[in-house]
């Protein structure tokens, strides 16, 4: 609609040129550039009075806040469990909690990888940065967390944990602009569902995984394109 | 003189006219001759265009009168869209088996719809495009779908480096990932040039194509700096299993053959609240969506408080599709 | 066909009954004049006809089965047809050029010369509305687009322009032809103010058309081939060739076959016309490839692969030098002295011409528009067979109404109809 303002206003000074150099009469330069100031009020009112994108009214639905739905975020169950490999010597299997072990075990603050351990945890691989196991798993509650300062957080309350760093990622996520979600935008309408960190990273080697490219389009005549991929 | 020259066109008729071709006054007998020789012409003629265009009836058979006649979305009745959906929903009943739910999802007064991606976070793994499929009712075979990503060299922003055909494992390492939708423009350069105005921009600022209007000329494919339109070259199929029921007139129906398409951001789910299909796809969480109109919303910190770049901004289209970077 | 509003029903002094009963008369009687002929008449007639429904049948199929029939994707979604279509307006702009000396000379005789010019162009606009039609994915909905009953867009679109340019020019002709015609018919000598102001519009609306088209194209700020303010000027040069050249072929064959001759004066003054035209179409063209191969960049990607192919894609460079080789050609030709005589040269010259000159506006304007597409990537194009024979059937239809015209020019102007002689025998 601009795009036609734009023109009829251009065609009319394009017009307006005109008149002057062909009009010698004064009274009838007048007149002209009177029709000529009267179609440019015209198209204005007209690209107005059609749809126009640009001013929409007022925003109605801020005012409406009472029902708003939650949005909920994922939260793991609560501390892991370790999948026993074998019956120990009792004769019991299944799954145990991370205190089993450690509560009867010193802490060695020093560790940092899974490769100077000879008990357990062998091939558990670490790539995330150079923190020490002891960073973020705490030493006294060995189900549970701890923060920097070293006070306990629980496995269910992570973010808190990764917010400490991650604090740019955290105000993002904040505002919807970092993790995967679900459900509604509209929170009047219905709740929204999202992820939290160790959903997509896993914390303890936290890149992004590798994905394999599962959907293409299948394109008449391009299929010459998709042999020789070397486009460049 | 022969005397069978009516029977075909070009034997024993040559030598009649060649032999009096140039004589401006040939006599009456000749002249009756003449007469039924063409019209001979004219009934070969005649059946030969019948048969010629006989394909034609069996293309008049998919279009019933209603369908024919049927006037612009603007211009229906309440009444006329409830008999139009019934019509429409029938169709789908008799030639697929499927109870399917045509709605017609209007605009949320004060909402404008944004759309923004994580450059910085996509990678290219084609869930949204694939979630575009299926949520719309795209035809199988082609595997078409509203979305192409392109695989882009780290170091530039110039399409003509990127590649849509790309495969295999994702991210590489010297690449980043472009996916390209409808960008919803707000001076959109389809519906500028669309000679029926079966193509136009909705007051939350998606732009809908009214199906059962629109004459196929394809000057919006040509206007669109963001091939952003799709053509249905054939009759789009899907399984009757996995047509999604959830539809609405201005969105994912089926589509008619001979008609132009493209992404509404899934207004059948948009505008009943929900997030469009692509989005709860992303496995990365790197699109977002909104109201602008939110002082509130996310995509106004978005806007707010990433780097945005916006395609082709040069050529004043006015996106409400943003590209961010973290 | 028969557009008697035009007609002056007021200022008959003469014939007996008014004009509305005696011009549908003339009509029919000249109608059923057209289809006598020689048998090599007969030939070509048989011969356009079955090409037509050669075309016909093969747009039913497409119909029937879908676009799919044709070799167009959503990344060159336009093809032969509408390439076919920007020849065809060149054509029907180009065929009023004949009408412009034909005023400048001021002769009697030249009426002669005007309505072959004029006719020329009513056969190129049925073959443009043709064109358009056949690339409708909605032929059913053609209705969509008659202003009143359906939406009509405009004045945004330009493609609602060029349905009013189109359709005006193709009245305005038919008026001029068929007034000029009813007039010689009567015998009695045309009144200027009925057709001396329609022909003066038809020269302006001539540029028009194709100026309008152009816009159709260059307005388009996603396709950067075509975005640029030279197209409008380059298809008008063009047309100035395409157009005079084809009258040319046409007055040749109308001498070859039926005798009917024109003065000279006119037909050198057409090739003036072609001389300067081609080689400022040659020069546009020229400036067109400085411009998009000195500065580089986004715009020159479809140039590349237009001339030189890109990316390891070549469809259409054996096109494009070849539209270059018999365009130059032609212009050379047609310096050459005995242009200036009814020589075979200045045939030559005219296919050259012609033949370059649809390639450069069709597979080398319209669809290197989509190659690359907007998002870069390359998807060739050759029209499929139902295309060839959708478009071979337009041009098949396209001359028959043009030897259809023709033949009533000729035989109007031999005097072999008059309202005389009733029956027209003995």
């Amino acid at each position: 609609m601009k795009r036609i303002a734009s023109l009829v206003s251009a065609a009319v000074v394009v017009t307006a040129a005109l008149m002057v150099l062909l009009c010698l009469d004064d009274t009838t330069l007048r007149d002209h550039s009177h029709t000529g100031r009267d179609a440019v009020t015209q198209s204005v009112v007209s690209a107005s009075s059609e749809s126009n994108p640009d001013t929409p009214s007022a925003p109605e639905q801020a005012s409406s806040v009472p029902s708003r739905h939650a949005v909920l975020i994922r939260r793991p169950e609560g501390p892991p469990l370790i999948e026993l490999a074998a019956a120990d010597p009792q004769g019991r299997s299944g799954k145990v909690a991370c205190s089993t072990c450690h509560s009867v075990r010193k802490p060695n603050f020093q560790t940092r990888s899974a490769a100077a351990l000879d008990e357990f945890h062998q091939g558990l691989t670490f790539n995330h940065g150079t923190l020490t196991c002891y960073a973020c798993h705490n030493p006294d509650h060995s189900d549970a967390l701890r923060l920097a300062d070293g006070s306990k957080v629980e496995y269910r309350d992570v973010m808190t944990l990764c917010s400490q760093c991650h604090a740019a990622q955290a105000t993002s996520f904040q505002h919807g602009a970092h993790g995967g979600m679900n459900g509604f935008w509209d929170l009047s309408r219905g709740p929204q569902r999202k992820n939290n960190c160790i959903d997509c990273h896993d914390p303890h080697e936290p890149r992004f995984p590798k994905m394999v490219v599962g959907f293409k389009p299948r394109d008449r005549f391009s299929e010459a394109g998709k042999e020789h991929d070397d486009h460049e | 003189m022969t005397t069978t020259n009516d029977s075909s066109p070009t034997g024993d008729g040559s030598q009649v006219d060649g032999s009096q071709g140039d004589r401006s006054l040939p006599v009456l007998q000749h002249s009756s001759r003449r007469t039924a020789v063409k019209g001979a012409f004219a009934t070969l003629g005649a059946a030969a265009f019948v048969a010629a265009v006989s394909p034609l009836r069996q293309a008049a058979k998919q279009t019933t009168a209603a369908e024919f006649m049927q006037t612009h979305y603007k211009r229906l009745t309440d009444e006329d869209k409830r008999q139009v959906i019934e019509r429409l929903e029938a169709e789908v009943k008799q030639e697929h088996g499927v109870d399917v739910d045509i709605a017609d999802d209007r605009p949320i007064p004060g909402t404008k719809f944004v759309y923004a991606i994580n450059l910085s976070v996509c990678n290219g793994n084609g869930k949204c495009v694939e979630a575009c499929h299926k949520e719309n009712n795209h035809d199988r075979a082609t595997n078409q779908s509203y979305i192409r990503v392109l695989e882009m060299p780290k170091g530039t922003m110039d399409m003509e480096h990127g590649n849509t055909t790309y495969s295999g494992v994702v991210p590489k390492d010297d690449k980043f990932y472009l996916p390209v939708q409808c960008q919803q423009c707000d001076e959109p350069p389809c519906v500028d040039v669309c000679p029926v105005k079966a193509t136009w921009k909705e007051e939350d600022g998606i732009v809908v194509v009214d199906y059962n209007w629109c004459i196929g000329c394809r000057y919006c494919e040509a206007a669109c700096p963001y091939h952003a339109r799709r053509f249905n070259w054939k009759q789009a199929e899907v399984p009757a299993d996995e047509i999604n029921p959830d539809q609405s007139y201005l969105s994912n129906r089926l589509r008619p053959v001979g008609v132009v398409e493209k992404c509404t951001y899934c207004l059948h789910r948009t505008r009943r609240g929900k997030l469009p299909a692509c989005l709860e796809a992303c496995p990365t969480g790197a699109r977002v969506f909104g109201n602008i109109l939110d002082p509130d919303s996310n995509i106004r910190w978005i806007l707010e408080n990433k780097r945005v770049y916006i395609l082709k901004e040069e050529l004043g289209t006015k996106p409400a599709f943003f590209y961010y970077f973290d | 066909m028969s557009s008697t509003t035009a007609l002056p029903t007021s200022e008959d002094q003469r014939s007996d009954d008014s004009h509305l009963l005696s011009y549908p008369r003339f009509l029919k009687r000249i109608l059923w004049l057209a289809t006598e002929g020689s048998f090599g008449f007969y030939a070509w007639m048989t011969l356009l006809t079955a090409l037509s429904l050669v075309g016909l049948n093969a747009w039913a199929n497409q119909v029937a089965g879908g676009m799919i029939g044709t070799n167009m994707t959503d990344h060159v979604s336009w093809g032969l047809y509408i390439a076919n279509f920007t020849f065809c307006v060149g054509l029907a702009a180009g065929g009023v050029m004949m009408v412009i000396p034909a005023y400048l000379y001021d002769d009697e005789d030249m009426h002669k010369v005007v309505i072959v010019g004029e006719t020329v162009a009513i056969a190129a606009i049925v073959m443009c509305t043709l064109s358009v039609v056949v690339d409708l994915g909605r032929p059913d909905r053609f209705w969509h687009l008659i202003p009143g009953l359906g939406e009509f867009n405009w004045p945004v679109s330009m493609l609602t322009w060029d349905v009013i340019v189109l359709n005006g020019y193709l009245l305005i002709n038919l008026h001029v032809v068929g007034y000029l015609l009813y007039m010689r018919y009567l015998g009695r000598k045309p009144n200027p103010s009925w057709y001396i102001p329609f022909v003066f519009l038809s020269i302006f609306w001539a540029i028009s058309i194709h100026t309008v088209t152009a816009f159709l194209y260059c307005g388009l700020g996603g396709r950067p081939f075509w975005n640029t303010a030279l197209l409008a000027p380059r298809f008008l040069a063009s047309a100035f060739v395409s157009g005079p050249a084809f009258i040319i072929l046409v007055m040749r064959v109308m001498r070859v076959t039926a005798g009917y001759t024109a003065p000279v004066g006119p037909a050198r003054t057409l090739i003036q016309i072609i001389r300067v035209a081609m080689v400022v179409n040659l020069v546009m063209l020229a400036s067109e490839i400085f411009t998009l191969f000195y500065t580089g960049g986004a715009h020159v990607s479809a140039a590349k692969y237009l001339f030189f192919g890109a990316h390891g894609h070549s469809g259409l460079v054996p096109w494009m030098w070849s539209s270059i080789v018999l365009n130059l050609l032609g212009t050379f030709l047609f310096f050459l002295p005995s242009a200036m005589q009814r020589s075979t040269v200045r045939i030559v010259a005219c296919l050259c011409c012609i033949v370059g000159i649809w390639i450069e506006k069709g597979m080398g304007l319209i669809i290197p528009g989509f190659i690359p597409s907007t998002l870069h990537e390359i998807v060739e194009y050759s029209p499929s067979l139902i295309e060839w024979k959708v478009t071979v059937g337009i041009w098949a239809f396209g001359l028959l109404v043009l030897t259809v015209l023709m033949k009533l020019v000729i035989s109007v102007f031999g005097g072999q109809v008059s309202p005389k002689e009733p029956t027209a025998t003995t």
